[in-house]
Protein backbone atom coordinates (compact mmCIF):
# COMPACT_ATOMS: atom_id res chain seq x y z
CA UNK A 1 0.00 0.00 0.00
CA UNK A 2 1.20 3.46 -0.70
CA UNK A 3 1.87 5.87 2.11
CA UNK A 4 -1.16 7.87 1.15
CA UNK A 5 -3.43 4.86 1.41
CA UNK A 6 -2.04 4.04 4.85
CA UNK A 7 -2.75 7.55 6.01
CA UNK A 8 -6.26 7.47 4.57
CA UNK A 9 -7.08 4.14 6.21
CA UNK A 10 -5.52 5.23 9.46
CA UNK A 11 -7.55 8.42 9.46
CA UNK A 12 -10.74 6.51 8.76
CA UNK A 13 -10.00 4.03 11.54
CA UNK A 14 -9.34 6.85 14.00
CA UNK A 15 -12.61 8.53 13.05
CA UNK A 16 -14.50 5.31 13.67
CA UNK A 17 -12.72 4.87 17.01
CA UNK A 18 -13.56 8.45 17.97
CA UNK A 19 -17.23 7.97 17.23
CA UNK A 20 -17.38 4.60 18.98
CA UNK A 21 -15.70 6.17 21.99
CA UNK A 22 -18.26 8.95 22.10
CA UNK A 23 -20.99 6.34 21.93
CA UNK A 24 -19.57 4.44 24.90
CA UNK A 25 -19.01 7.64 26.85
CA UNK A 26 -22.49 8.97 26.36
CA UNK A 27 -24.39 5.67 26.50
CA UNK A 28 -25.20 5.99 30.23
CA UNK A 29 -26.65 9.47 29.69
CA UNK A 30 -28.77 8.31 26.82
CA UNK A 31 -29.96 5.35 28.83
CA UNK A 32 -30.77 7.52 31.80
CA UNK A 33 -32.77 10.02 29.75
CA UNK A 34 -34.62 7.35 27.78
CA UNK A 35 -35.47 5.36 30.91
CA UNK A 36 -36.72 8.41 32.75
CA UNK A 37 -39.43 8.72 30.10
CA UNK A 38 -40.48 5.06 29.99
CA UNK A 39 -43.27 3.30 31.82
CA UNK A 40 -42.25 0.98 34.65
CA UNK A 41 -42.91 -2.00 32.40
CA UNK A 42 -40.86 -0.76 29.46
CA UNK A 43 -37.72 -0.31 31.53
CA UNK A 44 -36.80 -4.00 31.62
CA UNK A 45 -38.67 -5.12 28.53
CA UNK A 46 -37.11 -7.84 26.41
CA UNK A 47 -35.94 -7.51 23.69
CA UNK A 48 -34.55 -4.22 24.83
CA UNK A 49 -36.53 -1.07 24.09
CA UNK A 50 -34.13 1.79 23.35
CA UNK A 51 -36.75 4.53 23.21
CA UNK A 52 -40.06 4.77 25.08
CA UNK A 53 -43.20 4.13 23.01
CA UNK A 54 -44.64 7.32 24.31
CA UNK A 55 -42.61 9.71 26.50
CA UNK A 56 -44.02 9.61 30.04
CA UNK A 57 -43.52 13.20 31.15
CA UNK A 58 -45.52 12.54 34.30
CA UNK A 59 -42.65 10.43 35.63
CA UNK A 60 -40.96 13.65 36.69
CA UNK A 61 -43.66 15.15 38.93
CA UNK A 62 -44.51 11.65 40.19
CA UNK A 63 -40.92 11.00 41.16
CA UNK A 64 -40.54 14.37 42.85
CA UNK A 65 -43.57 13.70 45.00
CA UNK A 66 -42.10 10.42 46.30
CA UNK A 67 -39.74 11.93 48.83
CA UNK A 68 -39.02 15.38 50.13
CA UNK A 69 -36.95 16.07 47.06
CA UNK A 70 -37.62 19.80 47.12
CA UNK A 71 -35.96 19.80 50.56
CA UNK A 72 -33.09 17.58 49.42
CA UNK A 73 -32.33 19.76 46.42
CA UNK A 74 -32.56 22.86 48.58
CA UNK A 75 -30.11 21.34 51.07
CA UNK A 76 -27.68 20.38 48.34
CA UNK A 77 -27.85 23.90 46.95
CA UNK A 78 -27.27 25.46 50.39
CA UNK A 79 -24.32 23.18 51.12
CA UNK A 80 -22.78 23.63 47.67
CA UNK A 81 -23.13 27.41 47.66
CA UNK A 82 -21.97 27.89 51.25
CA UNK A 83 -18.95 25.65 50.83
CA UNK A 84 -18.19 27.44 47.58
CA UNK A 85 -18.37 30.85 49.29
CA UNK A 86 -16.12 29.67 52.12
CA UNK A 87 -13.55 28.30 49.73
CA UNK A 88 -13.52 31.41 47.54
CA UNK A 89 -13.04 33.63 50.59
CA UNK A 90 -10.48 31.72 52.64
CA UNK A 91 -8.52 30.22 49.77
CA UNK A 92 -8.03 33.55 48.02
CA UNK A 93 -7.00 35.20 51.30
CA UNK A 94 -4.50 32.46 52.08
CA UNK A 95 -3.34 32.23 48.48
CA UNK A 96 -2.63 35.98 48.47
CA UNK A 97 -0.79 35.80 51.77
CA UNK A 98 1.37 32.92 50.57
CA UNK A 99 2.04 34.38 47.13
CA UNK A 100 2.85 38.03 47.84
CA UNK A 101 4.15 38.37 51.39
CA UNK A 102 7.31 37.32 53.14
CA UNK A 103 6.99 36.13 56.69
CA UNK A 104 8.79 33.58 58.84
CA UNK A 105 7.79 29.97 58.16
CA UNK A 106 5.90 30.92 55.00
CA UNK A 107 7.24 27.96 53.02
CA UNK A 108 6.65 25.69 55.98
CA UNK A 109 3.03 26.82 56.25
CA UNK A 110 2.55 26.26 52.54
CA UNK A 111 3.95 22.72 52.79
CA UNK A 112 1.81 22.07 55.82
CA UNK A 113 -1.28 23.21 53.91
CA UNK A 114 -0.39 21.09 50.88
CA UNK A 115 0.22 18.04 53.03
CA UNK A 116 -3.48 18.02 53.99
CA UNK A 117 -4.15 16.80 50.45
CA UNK A 118 -3.01 13.44 51.82
CA UNK A 119 -5.79 13.57 54.40
CA UNK A 120 -9.02 13.20 52.48
CA UNK A 121 -12.23 12.85 54.44
CA UNK A 122 -12.15 9.09 53.96
CA UNK A 123 -9.06 8.85 56.15
CA UNK A 124 -10.02 11.27 58.91
CA UNK A 125 -13.69 10.35 58.83
CA UNK A 126 -14.07 9.11 62.40
CA UNK A 127 -12.19 11.90 64.22
CA UNK A 128 -13.72 14.62 62.03
CA UNK A 129 -17.09 13.31 63.04
CA UNK A 130 -16.00 13.43 66.68
CA UNK A 131 -14.81 17.05 66.29
CA UNK A 132 -18.10 18.07 64.71
CA UNK A 133 -19.99 16.21 67.42
CA UNK A 134 -17.91 17.96 70.05
CA UNK A 135 -18.89 21.30 68.53
CA UNK A 136 -22.54 20.24 68.75
CA UNK A 137 -22.95 20.54 65.00
CA UNK A 138 -24.32 17.07 64.22
CA UNK A 139 -27.57 17.39 62.30
CA UNK A 140 -27.15 21.03 61.42
CA UNK A 141 -26.21 23.01 58.33
CA UNK A 142 -23.11 24.13 60.18
CA UNK A 143 -21.99 20.53 60.56
CA UNK A 144 -22.54 19.90 56.87
CA UNK A 145 -20.71 23.02 55.75
CA UNK A 146 -17.98 24.08 58.17
CA UNK A 147 -15.59 21.09 57.89
CA UNK A 148 -15.55 21.49 54.10
CA UNK A 149 -15.21 25.28 53.98
CA UNK A 150 -11.46 25.30 53.26
CA UNK A 151 -9.62 22.97 50.95
CA UNK A 152 -5.87 22.94 50.40
CA UNK A 153 -6.36 22.49 46.69
CA UNK A 154 -8.12 25.86 46.47
CA UNK A 155 -5.29 27.56 48.33
CA UNK A 156 -2.80 25.98 45.94
CA UNK A 157 -4.80 27.12 42.91
CA UNK A 158 -5.17 30.69 44.15
CA UNK A 159 -1.52 30.95 45.21
CA UNK A 160 -0.26 29.82 41.82
CA UNK A 161 -2.49 32.31 40.06
CA UNK A 162 -1.81 35.29 42.31
CA UNK A 163 1.93 34.62 42.17
CA UNK A 164 1.89 35.51 38.47
CA UNK A 165 0.21 38.89 39.02
CA UNK A 166 2.76 41.74 38.77
CA UNK A 167 4.05 43.05 42.10
CA UNK A 168 3.98 46.60 40.72
CA UNK A 169 0.17 46.57 40.89
CA UNK A 170 0.26 46.00 44.64
CA UNK A 171 3.15 48.35 45.33
CA UNK A 172 1.51 51.19 43.40
CA UNK A 173 -1.69 50.77 45.41
CA UNK A 174 0.31 50.63 48.65
CA UNK A 175 2.13 53.87 47.74
CA UNK A 176 -1.22 55.49 47.05
CA UNK A 177 -2.13 54.76 50.64
CA UNK A 178 -4.45 51.86 50.01
CA UNK A 179 -4.86 49.64 53.06
CA UNK A 180 -3.86 45.98 52.91
CA UNK A 181 -7.51 44.98 53.07
CA UNK A 182 -8.29 47.44 50.29
CA UNK A 183 -5.53 45.99 48.11
CA UNK A 184 -6.98 42.53 48.55
CA UNK A 185 -10.53 43.57 47.70
CA UNK A 186 -9.87 46.12 45.00
CA UNK A 187 -6.67 44.92 43.31
CA UNK A 188 -6.20 41.21 43.91
CA UNK A 189 -9.73 39.83 43.70
CA UNK A 190 -10.75 41.64 40.49
CA UNK A 191 -7.52 40.48 38.87
CA UNK A 192 -7.94 36.80 39.56
CA UNK A 193 -11.43 36.24 38.23
CA UNK A 194 -10.44 33.26 36.03
CA UNK A 195 -8.98 31.36 38.97
CA UNK A 196 -11.93 32.26 41.18
CA UNK A 197 -14.28 31.08 38.44
CA UNK A 198 -12.56 27.71 38.09
CA UNK A 199 -12.47 27.26 41.86
CA UNK A 200 -16.16 28.18 42.15
CA UNK A 201 -17.15 25.63 39.51
CA UNK A 202 -15.08 22.83 40.99
CA UNK A 203 -16.23 23.35 44.56
CA UNK A 204 -19.83 23.64 43.46
CA UNK A 205 -19.67 20.38 41.56
CA UNK A 206 -17.94 18.48 44.34
CA UNK A 207 -20.30 19.64 47.02
CA UNK A 208 -23.51 19.40 45.08
CA UNK A 209 -22.40 15.81 44.97
CA UNK A 210 -21.49 15.45 48.63
CA UNK A 211 -22.49 12.00 49.84
CA UNK A 212 -20.17 10.52 52.44
CA UNK A 213 -20.10 13.46 54.82
CA UNK A 214 -23.88 14.15 54.89
CA UNK A 215 -24.40 10.41 55.26
CA UNK A 216 -22.55 10.54 58.56
CA UNK A 217 -23.43 13.94 59.93
CA UNK A 218 -27.05 14.43 58.79
CA UNK A 219 -29.36 11.68 59.94
CA UNK A 220 -32.39 13.93 60.12
CA UNK A 221 -34.50 13.78 56.97
CA UNK A 222 -34.85 17.55 56.64
CA UNK A 223 -31.07 17.88 56.32
CA UNK A 224 -30.46 15.21 53.73
CA UNK A 225 -28.83 16.22 50.49
CA UNK A 226 -29.99 15.14 47.06
CA UNK A 227 -27.52 12.23 46.66
CA UNK A 228 -28.66 10.82 50.01
CA UNK A 229 -32.31 11.24 49.08
CA UNK A 230 -31.74 9.49 45.79
CA UNK A 231 -29.86 6.59 47.39
CA UNK A 232 -32.60 6.29 49.99
CA UNK A 233 -35.30 6.22 47.33
CA UNK A 234 -33.41 3.52 45.50
CA UNK A 235 -33.08 1.52 48.69
CA UNK A 236 -36.79 1.68 49.40
CA UNK A 237 -38.11 0.88 45.96
CA UNK A 238 -35.43 -0.25 43.55
CA UNK A 239 -38.09 -1.31 41.06
CA UNK A 240 -39.13 2.27 40.35
CA UNK A 241 -36.21 2.72 38.02
CA UNK A 242 -37.98 5.06 35.66
CA UNK A 243 -38.65 7.46 38.51
CA UNK A 244 -35.17 7.11 40.02
CA UNK A 245 -33.75 8.02 36.63
CA UNK A 246 -36.06 11.05 36.45
CA UNK A 247 -34.64 12.34 39.74
CA UNK A 248 -31.14 11.58 38.50
CA UNK A 249 -31.77 13.69 35.40
CA UNK A 250 -33.01 16.60 37.50
CA UNK A 251 -30.05 16.28 39.86
CA UNK A 252 -27.68 16.42 36.93
CA UNK A 253 -29.09 19.66 35.53
CA UNK A 254 -27.16 22.19 37.68
CA UNK A 255 -23.75 20.65 37.09
CA UNK A 256 -24.52 19.99 33.43
CA UNK A 257 -25.56 23.61 32.86
CA UNK A 258 -22.47 24.89 34.63
CA UNK A 259 -20.31 22.53 32.61
CA UNK A 260 -21.83 23.52 29.29
CA UNK A 261 -21.78 27.26 29.97
CA UNK A 262 -18.34 27.48 31.54
CA UNK A 263 -16.74 24.57 29.77
CA UNK A 264 -13.45 26.33 29.18
CA UNK A 265 -12.98 27.55 32.75
CA UNK A 266 -14.12 24.18 34.05
CA UNK A 267 -11.72 22.17 31.94
CA UNK A 268 -8.91 24.62 32.61
CA UNK A 269 -9.52 24.41 36.31
CA UNK A 270 -9.51 20.63 36.28
CA UNK A 271 -6.48 20.47 34.05
CA UNK A 272 -4.71 22.82 36.39
CA UNK A 273 -5.52 20.73 39.37
CA UNK A 274 -6.21 17.14 38.67
CA UNK A 275 -5.87 17.07 42.42
CA UNK A 276 -9.59 16.71 42.80
CA UNK A 277 -11.57 13.47 43.07
CA UNK B 1 -24.46 60.12 59.65
CA UNK B 2 -24.71 56.75 57.98
CA UNK B 3 -22.70 58.03 55.07
CA UNK B 4 -20.03 59.39 57.40
CA UNK B 5 -19.82 56.07 59.14
CA UNK B 6 -19.53 54.29 55.80
CA UNK B 7 -16.75 56.67 54.78
CA UNK B 8 -14.98 56.06 58.08
CA UNK B 9 -15.35 52.33 57.60
CA UNK B 10 -13.86 52.60 54.16
CA UNK B 11 -10.91 54.61 55.40
CA UNK B 12 -10.30 52.14 58.18
CA UNK B 13 -8.54 49.04 56.87
CA UNK B 14 -9.91 46.58 59.44
CA UNK B 15 -13.12 46.21 61.46
CA UNK B 16 -13.36 48.66 64.35
CA UNK B 17 -12.47 46.23 67.14
CA UNK B 18 -9.37 45.27 65.23
CA UNK B 19 -8.58 48.96 64.96
CA UNK B 20 -8.36 49.33 68.73
CA UNK B 21 -6.33 46.15 68.90
CA UNK B 22 -3.95 47.67 66.38
CA UNK B 23 -3.63 50.75 68.53
CA UNK B 24 -2.90 48.64 71.57
CA UNK B 25 -0.01 46.83 69.89
CA UNK B 26 1.20 50.10 68.36
CA UNK B 27 0.71 48.97 64.75
CA UNK B 28 1.61 52.37 63.29
CA UNK B 29 4.96 52.43 65.05
CA UNK B 30 6.01 49.13 63.47
CA UNK B 31 8.21 49.28 60.40
CA UNK B 32 6.64 48.63 57.00
CA UNK B 33 8.54 45.34 56.81
CA UNK B 34 7.16 44.07 60.12
CA UNK B 35 3.68 45.23 59.23
CA UNK B 36 3.78 43.38 55.92
CA UNK B 37 5.03 40.27 57.70
CA UNK B 38 2.06 40.33 60.00
CA UNK B 39 -0.38 41.23 57.22
CA UNK B 40 0.73 38.22 55.16
CA UNK B 41 0.52 35.93 58.14
CA UNK B 42 -2.96 37.21 59.03
CA UNK B 43 -4.14 36.56 55.48
CA UNK B 44 -3.08 32.92 55.78
CA UNK B 45 -4.22 32.45 59.36
CA UNK B 46 -7.96 31.71 58.90
CA UNK B 47 -7.31 28.92 56.41
CA UNK B 48 -4.47 27.55 58.49
CA UNK B 49 -6.62 27.45 61.63
CA UNK B 50 -9.39 25.69 59.72
CA UNK B 51 -7.03 23.04 58.41
CA UNK B 52 -5.55 22.53 61.86
CA UNK B 53 -9.02 22.07 63.35
CA UNK B 54 -10.42 19.82 60.62
CA UNK B 55 -7.38 18.01 59.22
CA UNK B 56 -4.37 17.94 61.54
CA UNK B 57 -6.19 17.66 64.81
CA UNK B 58 -8.45 14.86 63.48
CA UNK B 59 -5.38 13.09 62.13
CA UNK B 60 -3.66 13.20 65.53
CA UNK B 61 -6.93 12.27 67.17
CA UNK B 62 -7.25 9.27 64.85
CA UNK B 63 -3.74 8.22 65.82
CA UNK B 64 -4.55 8.54 69.53
CA UNK B 65 -7.91 6.85 69.12
CA UNK B 66 -6.28 3.88 67.42
CA UNK B 67 -4.90 2.92 70.87
CA UNK B 68 -8.25 3.23 72.63
CA UNK B 69 -11.43 1.27 72.82
CA UNK B 70 -14.33 3.62 72.11
CA UNK B 71 -17.96 3.03 71.14
CA UNK B 72 -19.23 6.65 71.08
CA UNK B 73 -21.27 6.03 74.27
CA UNK B 74 -18.95 5.19 77.15
CA UNK B 75 -15.66 7.08 77.61
CA UNK B 76 -12.63 5.77 75.69
CA UNK B 77 -10.50 3.14 77.42
CA UNK B 78 -6.80 2.75 76.71
CA UNK B 79 -6.25 -0.46 74.86
CA UNK B 80 -2.61 -0.44 73.78
CA UNK B 81 -2.02 -2.17 70.48
CA UNK B 82 -5.15 -4.27 70.88
CA UNK B 83 -6.96 -2.49 68.00
CA UNK B 84 -4.14 -3.10 65.59
CA UNK B 85 -4.00 -6.72 66.70
CA UNK B 86 -7.71 -7.31 66.22
CA UNK B 87 -7.69 -5.53 62.86
CA UNK B 88 -4.74 -7.65 61.83
CA UNK B 89 -6.50 -10.82 62.98
CA UNK B 90 -9.72 -9.86 61.24
CA UNK B 91 -10.00 -11.83 57.99
CA UNK B 92 -12.43 -9.20 56.70
CA UNK B 93 -9.69 -6.59 56.97
CA UNK B 94 -7.30 -8.69 54.91
CA UNK B 95 -10.01 -9.25 52.35
CA UNK B 96 -10.75 -5.50 52.21
CA UNK B 97 -7.09 -4.71 51.87
CA UNK B 98 -6.74 -6.92 48.82
CA UNK B 99 -10.03 -5.76 47.32
CA UNK B 100 -8.77 -2.18 47.62
CA UNK B 101 -5.41 -3.07 46.10
CA UNK B 102 -7.06 -4.87 43.19
CA UNK B 103 -9.45 -2.00 42.65
CA UNK B 104 -6.71 0.64 42.79
CA UNK B 105 -4.47 -1.01 40.24
CA UNK B 106 -7.32 -2.41 38.17
CA UNK B 107 -8.67 1.11 37.70
CA UNK B 108 -5.51 3.15 37.42
CA UNK B 109 -3.32 1.10 35.11
CA UNK B 110 -5.83 1.09 32.22
CA UNK B 111 -6.52 4.75 32.97
CA UNK B 112 -2.87 5.73 32.48
CA UNK B 113 -2.88 4.41 28.92
CA UNK B 114 -6.44 5.07 27.82
CA UNK B 115 -6.46 8.64 29.11
CA UNK B 116 -3.23 9.33 27.24
CA UNK B 117 -4.70 7.77 24.10
CA UNK B 118 -7.78 9.95 24.46
CA UNK B 119 -5.69 13.08 24.92
CA UNK B 120 -3.60 12.25 21.84
CA UNK B 121 -6.77 11.65 19.86
CA UNK B 122 -8.35 14.92 20.94
CA UNK B 123 -5.15 16.85 20.31
CA UNK B 124 -5.29 16.00 16.59
CA UNK B 125 -6.77 18.44 14.16
CA UNK B 126 -10.18 17.20 13.02
CA UNK B 127 -13.55 18.66 12.09
CA UNK B 128 -15.82 19.41 15.02
CA UNK B 129 -13.00 18.99 17.51
CA UNK B 130 -14.42 21.20 20.24
CA UNK B 131 -17.76 19.38 20.05
CA UNK B 132 -16.02 16.01 20.26
CA UNK B 133 -14.03 17.20 23.26
CA UNK B 134 -17.22 18.37 24.90
CA UNK B 135 -18.80 14.94 24.44
CA UNK B 136 -15.79 13.14 25.89
CA UNK B 137 -15.38 15.45 28.86
CA UNK B 138 -19.05 15.53 29.80
CA UNK B 139 -18.85 12.68 32.37
CA UNK B 140 -16.66 14.95 34.50
CA UNK B 141 -19.79 16.95 35.24
CA UNK B 142 -21.89 13.94 36.21
CA UNK B 143 -22.49 13.44 39.88
CA UNK B 144 -21.20 10.30 41.55
CA UNK B 145 -24.52 9.10 42.85
CA UNK B 146 -26.05 9.41 39.39
CA UNK B 147 -23.15 7.44 37.92
CA UNK B 148 -23.61 4.73 40.52
CA UNK B 149 -27.35 4.37 40.00
CA UNK B 150 -27.29 4.52 36.21
CA UNK B 151 -24.60 1.86 36.04
CA UNK B 152 -26.35 -0.29 38.60
CA UNK B 153 -29.33 -0.13 36.33
CA UNK B 154 -27.28 -0.93 33.24
CA UNK B 155 -25.69 -3.92 34.99
CA UNK B 156 -29.11 -5.37 35.81
CA UNK B 157 -29.52 -8.92 34.38
CA UNK B 158 -32.11 -7.44 32.03
CA UNK B 159 -30.11 -4.28 31.49
CA UNK B 160 -28.27 -2.69 28.66
CA UNK B 161 -24.84 -4.24 29.34
CA UNK B 162 -26.15 -7.76 28.94
CA UNK B 163 -28.07 -6.73 25.84
CA UNK B 164 -24.97 -5.31 24.20
CA UNK B 165 -23.01 -8.44 25.11
CA UNK B 166 -25.74 -10.70 23.79
CA UNK B 167 -25.08 -9.19 20.34
CA UNK B 168 -21.63 -10.78 20.49
CA UNK B 169 -23.00 -14.02 21.90
CA UNK B 170 -22.31 -13.69 25.64
CA UNK B 171 -25.02 -15.08 27.92
CA UNK B 172 -26.81 -13.09 30.59
CA UNK B 173 -24.79 -12.46 33.73
CA UNK B 174 -25.94 -10.95 37.00
CA UNK B 175 -22.86 -8.76 37.15
CA UNK B 176 -23.21 -7.21 40.59
CA UNK B 177 -24.41 -10.35 42.36
CA UNK B 178 -21.71 -12.72 41.12
CA UNK B 179 -18.50 -12.95 43.11
CA UNK B 180 -16.22 -13.12 40.07
CA UNK B 181 -17.79 -10.21 38.19
CA UNK B 182 -18.81 -7.67 40.85
CA UNK B 183 -15.38 -6.13 41.36
CA UNK B 184 -14.50 -6.02 37.63
CA UNK B 185 -17.88 -4.37 37.03
CA UNK B 186 -17.02 -1.64 39.55
CA UNK B 187 -13.53 -1.32 38.09
CA UNK B 188 -15.03 -0.70 34.66
CA UNK B 189 -17.10 2.19 36.06
CA UNK B 190 -14.01 3.63 37.72
CA UNK B 191 -12.16 3.55 34.41
CA UNK B 192 -15.10 5.02 32.51
CA UNK B 193 -15.28 7.88 34.99
CA UNK B 194 -11.54 8.47 35.29
CA UNK B 195 -10.54 8.56 31.62
CA UNK B 196 -12.11 11.97 30.81
CA UNK B 197 -10.69 13.54 33.94
CA UNK B 198 -7.14 12.36 33.40
CA UNK B 199 -7.57 12.92 29.66
CA UNK B 200 -8.08 16.61 30.38
CA UNK B 201 -4.91 16.70 32.45
CA UNK B 202 -2.89 14.93 29.74
CA UNK B 203 -4.34 17.22 27.11
CA UNK B 204 -3.21 20.28 29.07
CA UNK B 205 0.23 18.69 29.32
CA UNK B 206 0.35 17.98 25.59
CA UNK B 207 -0.67 21.52 24.73
CA UNK B 208 2.11 22.89 26.89
CA UNK B 209 4.72 21.23 24.67
CA UNK B 210 6.01 23.84 22.19
CA UNK B 211 5.27 22.94 18.57
CA UNK B 212 8.85 23.73 17.57
CA UNK B 213 10.10 20.55 19.27
CA UNK B 214 8.00 18.33 17.05
CA UNK B 215 8.87 20.38 13.99
CA UNK B 216 12.56 20.02 14.79
CA UNK B 217 12.12 16.26 15.20
CA UNK B 218 10.35 16.05 11.84
CA UNK B 219 13.13 18.04 10.17
CA UNK B 220 15.61 15.56 11.63
CA UNK B 221 13.67 12.80 9.90
CA UNK B 222 11.78 11.38 12.87
CA UNK B 223 8.51 9.64 12.07
CA UNK B 224 5.33 10.04 14.07
CA UNK B 225 6.17 7.20 16.44
CA UNK B 226 9.77 8.27 17.00
CA UNK B 227 8.72 11.83 17.66
CA UNK B 228 6.17 10.48 20.19
CA UNK B 229 8.72 8.32 22.03
CA UNK B 230 11.61 10.78 22.00
CA UNK B 231 9.87 14.14 22.27
CA UNK B 232 6.36 13.80 23.64
CA UNK B 233 6.94 11.18 26.34
CA UNK B 234 9.99 12.79 28.00
CA UNK B 235 8.39 16.23 28.01
CA UNK B 236 5.14 14.81 29.34
CA UNK B 237 6.88 12.92 32.15
CA UNK B 238 5.82 15.24 35.00
CA UNK B 239 2.19 14.99 33.88
CA UNK B 240 2.46 11.23 33.55
CA UNK B 241 3.82 10.86 37.08
CA UNK B 242 1.14 13.17 38.38
CA UNK B 243 -1.63 11.20 36.70
CA UNK B 244 -0.19 7.91 37.93
CA UNK B 245 -0.21 8.96 41.56
CA UNK B 246 -3.48 10.87 41.41
CA UNK B 247 -5.36 8.02 39.77
CA UNK B 248 -4.14 5.65 42.47
CA UNK B 249 -5.06 8.06 45.25
CA UNK B 250 -8.53 8.71 43.88
CA UNK B 251 -9.16 4.98 43.35
CA UNK B 252 -8.06 4.43 46.92
CA UNK B 253 -10.91 6.60 48.17
CA UNK B 254 -13.74 4.90 46.31
CA UNK B 255 -16.67 4.33 48.62
CA UNK B 256 -19.96 5.41 47.15
CA UNK B 257 -20.09 2.89 44.31
CA UNK B 258 -19.63 -0.23 46.46
CA UNK B 259 -22.03 1.16 49.04
CA UNK B 260 -24.85 1.97 46.65
CA UNK B 261 -24.32 -0.74 44.04
CA UNK B 262 -23.28 -3.87 45.91
CA UNK B 263 -23.23 -3.03 49.64
CA UNK B 264 -19.73 -4.49 49.64
CA UNK B 265 -21.03 -7.85 48.50
CA UNK B 266 -21.35 -10.46 47.25
CA UNK B 267 -19.42 -12.01 50.14
CA UNK B 268 -17.30 -8.94 50.71
CA UNK B 269 -15.72 -9.12 47.25
CA UNK B 270 -16.31 -5.38 46.77
CA UNK B 271 -15.81 -4.19 50.34
CA UNK B 272 -12.96 -1.72 49.81
CA UNK B 273 -10.93 -0.37 52.71
CA UNK B 274 -12.88 2.90 53.16
CA UNK B 275 -16.04 0.80 53.29
CA UNK B 276 -14.50 -1.44 55.93
CA UNK B 277 -13.59 1.64 58.00
CA UNK B 278 -17.06 3.10 57.62
CA UNK B 279 -18.70 -0.17 58.65
CA UNK B 280 -16.42 -0.68 61.63
CA UNK B 281 -17.03 2.86 62.85
CA UNK B 282 -20.65 3.58 62.11
CA UNK B 283 -22.29 0.16 61.88
CA UNK B 284 -20.39 -1.64 64.68
CA UNK B 285 -19.33 1.48 66.65
CA UNK B 286 -15.78 0.25 67.04
CA UNK B 287 -14.13 3.64 66.68
CA UNK B 288 -10.70 2.51 67.83
CA UNK B 289 -10.46 -0.30 65.33
CA UNK B 290 -11.73 2.00 62.58
CA UNK B 291 -9.03 4.51 63.50
CA UNK B 292 -6.39 1.76 63.35
CA UNK B 293 -7.61 0.78 59.88
CA UNK B 294 -7.54 4.46 58.85
CA UNK B 295 -3.88 4.54 59.81
CA UNK B 296 -3.23 1.75 57.32
CA UNK B 297 -5.06 3.70 54.62
CA UNK B 298 -3.09 6.80 55.53
CA UNK B 299 0.18 4.87 55.27
CA UNK B 300 -0.87 3.99 51.73
CA UNK B 301 -1.57 7.63 50.80
CA UNK B 302 1.62 8.80 52.47
CA UNK B 303 3.79 6.23 50.68
CA UNK B 304 2.27 7.09 47.30
CA UNK B 305 2.82 10.81 47.81
CA UNK B 306 6.42 10.23 48.91
CA UNK B 307 7.12 8.09 45.86
CA UNK B 308 5.72 10.79 43.63
CA UNK B 309 7.85 13.50 45.24
CA UNK B 310 10.95 11.31 45.04
CA UNK B 311 10.39 10.54 41.37
CA UNK B 312 9.69 14.17 40.51
CA UNK B 313 12.85 15.24 42.27
CA UNK B 314 15.03 12.57 40.77
CA UNK B 315 13.90 13.60 37.31
CA UNK B 316 14.92 17.14 38.23
CA UNK B 317 11.45 18.10 37.19
CA UNK B 318 10.24 20.02 40.16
Amino acid sequence: MSRRAVRLWGGGLLTILTIAGIGLTLLPYFWMLASSLKTGGEVFELPIRWLPREPQWWNYPDALSRGAFAVYFFNSAVVALAVMAGNLMFCSLAGYGLAKFRFPYREASFRLILSTLMLPLEIVLVPTFLVVRGLGLVNSYGGLIVPLAVDAFGIFLMRQYIKDLPDSLIEAARLDGCSERGIFWRIILPNCKPALGALALLTFRDNWDQFLWPLIVASRDTLKTFPLGLAQMEGIDSAAYHEIMAIAVIGMIPTAIIFLCFQRAFVRGIAFSGLKE
Amino acid sequence: MARERAAAARAQPWPRWLGSLRQAVGWRRLSLHTRLCWAGFLFVLPALLHLIAFKFYPMLEAFRLSFYQYDLMSPPVFHGLENYRSVWNNPLFHQSFWVSAKYMFGVSIPEWFLALALALLLNRRMPGRSLIRLAYFFPIAMSQIVVALVWKFMYNPLGVVNTLLSYVGVGRINWLATEETALPALILIGIWRGIPLFGVIYLAGLQAIPKEYHEAATVDGAGGWQSFVHVTIPLLMPTILFVMVMSLLSAMKVFLNPLVMTEGGPNGTTRVLPYFIYDTAFAYHRMGEAAAASMVLFAFAFALTLIQLRLLRRGGLE
